[in-house]
């Protein structure tokens, strides 16, 4: 994939991986496999969630400063 | 009756103007005595005149009507007429011969008592009802431009809306017309005042506010053309008229209704502080609702995890599981159980004998029981 998903298809994205470990459909090779990608698009959408979190302070900070 | 002689000249008739009018004068007298409605104006008493005087007007289009009657007969009723009062006059028509002037001979004056004026505004309130007059009402704009204020010159009423209107929401303008509130004059000045106010640029909003009073002093506020000047107003008005319990007709046919000129200042502007903390409170609402949105997600996102962390050891515990069944089973279909049951294995040189002929005499055995192993040997 070239381009990054966006948050809300790399979180169906994870959370079917965790759905397939979980039911012990994949073998023990693509199981780790998929662990790893799991860990791969928790970290990407933690990143998305701390830069959205990160925007609303600032904004909520700019808006508290402009009170009259 | 004396016949009105008349002078001849040739085949016409002509009356001397005192004939004429003695003439008219003892014809009117034949029309019968009736009661008339009408405010006193212009009431003129000399102690060395025979009759009193004034003028009687007609409320609704100032028609006049001039009255004489007996100054003995006027002191013996006691009434103490003021300017403007409304009274109903019983007498008959009568021309002053001398100056041809028609009046009213009044042989009796009542007061237009409270019973009086109670039944002509419920008589009134029905009629303007019937018509509508009462049935438009608008909404007060949220923020007037300016403000019209038309009241008396009475410091209280007027200083209530101001300072109320001001505390409230300090940046409205408020245009003010000082006008009479009381007495016969009263209804005209404001409603002059009325049609200035409510032209006057950026006017959005009018109040009509005067303080408590006596019935009679709120009289005019009922005036029929000040109620329909209201009703027609061109922008809406509000109506603050007297206290609580009083119930002018400008109360029905002003927009809205405020029972103080407070309450009137209340309606007509917002309460600036009480905007800015409501807008506050929406603005930090909408800072928790998106940081909401971050945390339920960050919820999700941690749950989700930590299955993710817990899979893959679930995934190999569920093999090794299945690779214990497998090894029991094994376990299972292995001889153990059969030297269990007693039998035991031999082996000689490692191979297991299976046949008589395969050992001979002085053989080192090795017997394998349930426990565990021990020698022997052929005899």
């Amino acid at each position: 994939m070239s381009t990054e998903p966006t948050f809300e298809d790399a979180q169906r994205e994870l959370e079917q991986i965790v759905e397939r470990l979980e039911r012990g459909e994949a073998g023990l090779d693509e199981a780790i496999k998929l662990w790893e990608r799991g860990e791969e698009l928790y970290k990407l959408c933690v990143g998305r969630l701390d830069a959205a979190h990160g925007r609303i302070e600032e904004l909520a900070r700019r808006a508290e400063s402009a009170r009259p | 009756m004396s016949k009105v002689e008349a002078i001849q000249y040739g085949d016409r008739k002509v009356y001397a103007v005192a004939a004429f009018n003695r003439g008219v004068a003892e014809w009117l007298q034949r029309l019968p005595t009736v009661w008339v409605e009408g405010e006193v104006t212009e009431l003129r008493r000399n102690a060395r005149w025979q009759s009193v005087f004034f003028t009687l007007k007609d409320p609704n289009d100032g028609a006049c009507l001039g009255v004489t009657i007996a100054r003995n007969r006027f002191d013996a009723l006691r009434l103490d007429l003021a300017e403007g009062e409304r009274v109903h006059v019983f007498g008959r028509p009568e021309l002053f011969e001398a100056r041809g002037d028609f009046r009213m001979r009044a042989l009796s004056i009542e007061r237009f008592g409270l019973g009086d004026h109670l039944a002509a505004l419920e008589r009134l309130k029905k009629k303007l009802a019937a018509e509508g007059v009462f049935e438009r009402k608008r909404p007060l704009p949220f923020l007037p431009r300016r403000i019209g204020l038309v009241t008396g010159n009475d410091a209280a009423a007027k200083k209530d809306v101001l300072t109320t209107i001001s505390s409230r929401f300090p940046a409205a303008r408020i245009v003010v017309a000082e006008t009479l509130v009381q007495g016969p004059l009263a209804a005209n000045a404001m409603i002059e005042a009325l049609r200035a106010i409510a032209t006057a640029p950026e006017v959005d909003v009018v109040v009509l506010s005067r303080g408590g009073g006596s019935f009679e002093d709120l009289l005019p506020f009922s005036d029929e053309k000040l109620v329909r000047t209201i009703a027609t107003c061109p922008v809406p008005v509000v109506s603050a008229v007297g206290h609580e319990q009083d119930n002018p007709l400008c109360d029905f046919a002003a927009d809205v209704r405020a029972s103080t000129p407070t309450a009137a200042a209340r309606l007509v502007v917002p309460d600036a502080a009480e905007l800015l903390a409501r807008l506050d409170r929406t603005r930090s609402g909408l800072a928790r609702g998106a940081r909401g949105m971050v945390d339920r997600r960050r919820e999700r996102l941690v749950q989700v995890h930590d299955r993710l962390r817990r899979a893959p050891s679930l995934a190999v515990e569920r093999k090794r599981a299945r690779l214990e069944h497998a090894a029991g089973r094994l376990r299972a279909l292995s001889p153990r159980a059969t030297l269990e049951r007693g039998y035991a294995i031999v082996r000689t040189h490692d191979e297991i004998v299976r046949t008589t002929s395969a050992v001979s005499s002085g053989d080192e055995l090795e017997v394998e029981v349930a426990d565990g192993r021990f020698g022997a040997r052929v005899e």
